[in-house]
């Protein structure tokens, strides 16, 4: 390939590569709009100036000189310093400070111990049995060991949630603020939606971290104390043993929504909801789904009553909700708080500070004045774009319909006969819905970042848009190629398709006419038959040298039509291959129903040999007295049949499987052409990024309470928490590669029965596939019925 | 009702090792994981061997790769490599065009499969934890495969019976609501129905909240 066309293909690639980076939001911000332009830039001087090869020639260069061997000696001595002297010093250091801390804790906790026992016994007195109490605890506290009061959601007695720790607040006066309304003054979105994602009210004090007077006080689930420690990633809850309560701390990371982060009990579904569905149902599927069906109906019945799920039990897909609103409830909480608690120390700004203000405003004035002219033309170039797209839409609804018209409703479009209207069909389509996915995503910037219904859409809209990119990128590079030697590619092909369908089978057909592998055929039935089918194949040969001169320029234009994707001249080739194999698909049908006429004979007079025949009105065989002569005839003729059975298998062996090769050849092109239209190309790039925005469900992880504790050393307690990590588990690649699966699993299904078969082997013509199923997989990230023009309208001018 | 497990690929190479042991953690009552895993216990010796026999095994990998990339394109014998590599490379390249493609290519696909993906220890464990639900893990080799049902859905958790090939093993699975068939807790491992029962009551004692006091679920 010439460099030409492989510069903007790599540097497409390595812009591509930050892409997913740079596009949290559907509006870039400018510096990482800036960063994707220099990405650009740098990917096309490298392809440019070959940076690889020189920076490889550096390599070999320092390899020569000894450098990396001195680097490695010196790595290793730095390396061997750091574990001998470093890492020792700093685990005494740390040692040293937790012993200190420790022992101021213990001097404080003897103090408060006689209050403490009486509260045993209290709890132990009125046999309390609560069991257990959950608390779910972010891990991205900063790990000091200041005092501080908890603020979260509680959603239930037993079942408490931590948003934040607030350094410096009265808990008091902080619980008297989180029920007002006015503490959430300054929030970008409404405050209320934000409480209704997470299914609270209201905010509340959970309790204090760091108290220094907490282990004098009673534990009581209402009011929770807490430490955190700089040596420990996890809290210590202050819970005494006598309590009679176990405690569950379940940490998470909170999940980025900036980042389109997110948690979800399911995995993320890439194809679309109704489209899934769709996949399901098949004709010899439903059988088995109703044994299934049956099945589970008796495993229930199996089941002794179980208890009714607890509230607790129940809130999981709540607490999964709050995890995700955790991130944008602390920095909201944040904002507001340190507005609350800064209200009181405002001062007037310093000479010095008014001159530096004053001379960025300058600056902010210009670009303010230069950003009202751009928002005065603005809505004129929307209401343009609009139009044009609806124009645009206009034309493609005629086209599809064109393309779906049917002369009559069980006959076949145009799009089921050609694998090029059925490229143009989906192109189309997916033109026709981006402007509405665009839409939905665009409303999604009116809401807080942590819903996270729309996160599908955004992967599927993305993935669709950078396959096509893709595409005709590929599209260029082989559409420059064919352009420039559409004389060879042309010469190329006839001679490939002249040396294998005209003169392959003129020799296979004469091969077969006299004695084919020291085999015994009828001579003068061979004949015949070789004879009938060379006539037609030198009648097609004379077409084809007909056709010969022009093929150079049809070579031509399906090297222009690949500037517009690559899945374009393949389809284009399919169809090309399909027309110029014609004849051997009118010899396989001739032969196969010569084959099938004389089987059939041949079954119909193997009974009247036996003396029966076909009752067809019964479905079965009766027996008959047939005359002399019809018996003498029938059996003279089943003989004949059944020595000519052979040279007509032959001859039907010999084009069918011709017919199997193009079938196999055309079933490559079109996996082909899937791969082209729908590889999950930017959910496998997220997924090797940034696997958190993939979720394919929630895994838990225990922690070794013990070690844990030990960090705070309570050794005189052994107790009852558990420390649970939350974590989310990625979607599996198989899970991506699903509807391939099943595509492969179904056409195995389809052409590996043995009906299919018992038909190849009679001579009848073998079913097709379905087409729904065939092609279901291309169509499964488009909706079912498309919106029309109108509705594309209403909601474009509605979106703004 | 007949139940059949699919034989896995792990069966073939279960004969070589040995028979897998149950570890029970609880740090609290209300939350108890159950390992089974036919790694032998971690003291140092053993450590010790399976980092050094998953290092040889990288070795043989990378070593096959090498042989495929010098079969596919000969070293340039030049000084312009270390002299330390090159009689290195040089030995490949003699070694690998002495062989033919048809040969070298399948037996190294062989070998590297055999090396990469076969064999290792497995570890499947079940996680029990009140209120939240049951999460069922294996750990093979690379891949470590982890299914979490929450409690809302576990309508039940048995021990049954199922074939597998031509034998007849207990297994103990969790019946999902709303789902079609069922999960088997330690799928690859199939431990016996001594295992089964141990980990099948203490899972049952710890999935559901104690009603009442004194009704068998409590300790």
């Amino acid at each position: 390939m010439r460099p030409l066309s492989v510069i903007p293909i790599y540097s497409y690639l390595l812009f591509h590569l930050l892409a997913p980076n740079t596009q949290p939001r559907l509006k870039l911000t400018t510096k990482k709009r800036l960063l994707a332009i220099l990405v650009f830039i740098a990917g096309y001087i490298t392809a440019r100036f070959s940076l690889i090869t020189q920076a490889v020639e550096l390599a070999y260069f320092a390899w020569d000189n000894g450098v990396v061997g001195r680097a490695t000696k010196g790595f290793l001595i730095l390396s061997l310093f750091f574990f001998l002297f470093f890492i020792p010093i700093e685990r005494i250091a740390s040692r040293e400070t937790s012993l200190v801390s420790t022992q101021s804790r213990r001097a404080s906790s003897s103090v408060g111990a006689g209050a403490f026992t009486n509260h045993c016994a209290a709890t132990m007195a009125s046999g309390n049995e609560n069991g257990l109490m959950r608390i779910f605890w972010p891990l991205d506290f900063p790990r000091r060991s200041e005092p501080g009061v908890l603020v979260g959601w509680r959603n239930s007695e037993h079942d408490v949630f931590v948003v934040d720790v607030l350094n410096g607040v009265d808990s008091r006066r902080i619980g008297r603020d989180l029920t007002s309304t006015n503490l959430y003054r300054k929030s970008p979105h409404s405050a209320t939606r934000l409480f209704e994602l997470c299914g609270q009210s209201a905010l509340h004090v959970l309790g204090n971290v760091n108290e220094p007077a907490a282990s004098a006080q009673k534990f009581g689930p209402s009011h929770i104390y807490a430490y955190t420690q700089k040596s420990s990633r996890y809290p210590r809850i202050h819970c005494p043993p006598s309590s009679g309560i176990a405690i569950q701390v379940i940490l998470f990371e909170r999940p980025h929504p900036h980042r389109m982060q997110y948690l979800s009990l399911r995995p993320i579904s890439l194809a679309l909801e109704d489209r899934a569905e769709d996949m399901e149902g098949e004709a010899d599927e439903t059988g088995e789904r109703l044994r299934r069906e049956e099945l589970v109906q008796k495993l229930r019945l199996h089941s002794v009553k179980r208890p009714q799920p607890t509230e607790k039990e129940r809130s999981l897909q709540m607490i999964v909700d709050q995890v995700n609103c955790s991130h944008e409830m602390r920095v909201l909480l944040k904002e507001n708080i340190s507005l609350l608690i800064g209200r009181r120390n405002r001062r007037a700004l310093s000479v010095s500070e008014r001159v530096v203000e004053g001379a960025t405003g300058l600056w902010k004035g210009f670009l303010d004045a230069l950003m009202r002219a751009v928002w005065v033309m603005w809505p004129l170039v929307t209401n343009c774009f609009v139009v044009l797209i609806v124009v645009w839409r206009l034309v493609a609804e005629t086209i599809l319909k064109v393309l779906e018209w049917r002369l009559r409703p069980e006959l076949a479009a145009l799009k089921d006969i050609s694998a090029t209207a059925q490229q143009f069909d989906i192109r189309l389509q997916q033109f026709c819905y981006w402007p509405i996915q665009y839409v939905t995503l665009r409303r999604r910037k009116k809401d807080w970042e942590s819903v996270t219904s729309s996160h599908p859409d955004y992967i599927r809209f993305y993935n669709s848009l950078w396959l096509v990119a893709n595409d005709v990128i590929i599209g260029i590079a082989l559409g420059s190629y064919i352009i420039e030697n559409a004389h060879i590619v042309a010469h190329q092909i006839d001679s490939h398709l002249h040396a294998y369908t005209v003169e392959g089978m003129k020799g296979m057909i004469s091969w077969l006419m006299n004695l084919p592998g020291g085999l015994k055929l009828n001579q003068e039935l061979g004949s015949f038959l070789g004879d009938l089918f060379l006539w037609v194949i030198d009648y097609w040969a004379d077409t084809m040298t007909s056709i010969r001169p022009h093929l150079p320029r049809v070579i031509y234009a399906i090297g222009f039509s690949s500037f517009a994707g690559a899945s374009m001249p393949i389809a284009l080739f399919s169809d090309l291959l399909s027309i110029l194999t014609l004849h051997i698909y009118s010899f396989y049908i001739a032969s196969a129903r010569i084959y099938n006429w004389q089987l059939s004979i041949i079954i119909s007079l193997f009974h009247l040999f036996r003396g029966k025949k076909r009752n067809v009105l019964r479905n079965r065989i009766d027996s008959c007295d047939y005359d002399l002569d019809q018996l003498l005839i029938g059996t003279i003729l089943f003989t004949l049949l059944i020595f000519l059975l052979p040279t007509v298998l032959v001859f039907y062996l010999t084009f069918a499987s011709a017919r199997m090769a193009i079938i196999m050849l055309k079933a490559t092109l079109e996996t082909l052409l899937a791969c082209l239209n729908h590889f999950p190309l930017f959910a496998l790039m997220l997924r090797v990024k940034d696997s958190k925005r993939l979720p394919g469900g929630i895994r838990f992880e225990l922690k070794n309470t013990r070690a844990i504790v030990a960090a705070f050393d309570n050794s005189d307690t052994a107790p009852s928490i558990s420390y649970i990590h939350l974590k989310s588990t990625p979607l599996p690649f198989r899970a991506m590669f699903h509807q391939y699966f099943q595509l492969g699993q179904r056409i195995r299904g389809h052409y590996v029965s043995p009906h299919v078969i018992l038909c190849l082997m009679t001579g009848q013509s073998v079913p097709p596939i379905h087409r729904r199923n065939l092609y279901s997989m291309q169509y499964s990230m488009l909706p079912t019925k498309r919106a029309g023009p109108w509705e594309l309208w209403g909601r474009l001018v509605e979106g703004k | 009702m007949r139940i059949t497990i699919l034989n896995s690929p792990q069966s073939i190479t279960k004969m070589f090792t040995k028979p897998p042991k149950l570890r029970i953690r609880t740090p609290s009552s209300t939350t108890v994981e159950f390992t089974l895993s036919n790694a032998p216990p971690p003291t140092l010796p053993h450590t010790l061997l399976t980092h050094f026999t998953s290092l040889l095994r990288l070795i043989l990998a990378a070593t096959t790769l090498l042989l495929l990339l010098t079969k596919f394109q000969p070293p340039p014998y030049s000084s312009s490599i270390h002299p330390l590599i090159h009689p290195i490379l040089a030995t490949f390249s003699r070694f690998s065009t002495s062989l033919q493609w048809r040969h070298l290519l399948p037996a190294s696909a062989v070998l590297l499969y055999v090396l990469l993906f076969i064999g290792g220890y497995t570890e499947e464990s079940l996680v029990v934890i009140r209120d939240l639900g049951v999460q069922i893990t294996t750990k093979t080799g690379w891949s470590t495969r982890s299914r979490f049902i929450p409690t809302e859905r576990v309508s039940d958790m048995w021990i049954c019976e199922g074939f597998r090939g031509f034998e007849v093993r207990f297994y103990l699975a969790v019946v999902v609501e709303g789902e079609e068939g069922l999960v088997v807790v330690f799928p690859t491992l199939l431990p016996g129905r001594r295992v089964l029962e141990l980990v099948w009551r203490g899972a049952r004692r710890c999935l559901h909240e104690p009603k009442h006091i004194g009704d068998g679920v409590e300790r």
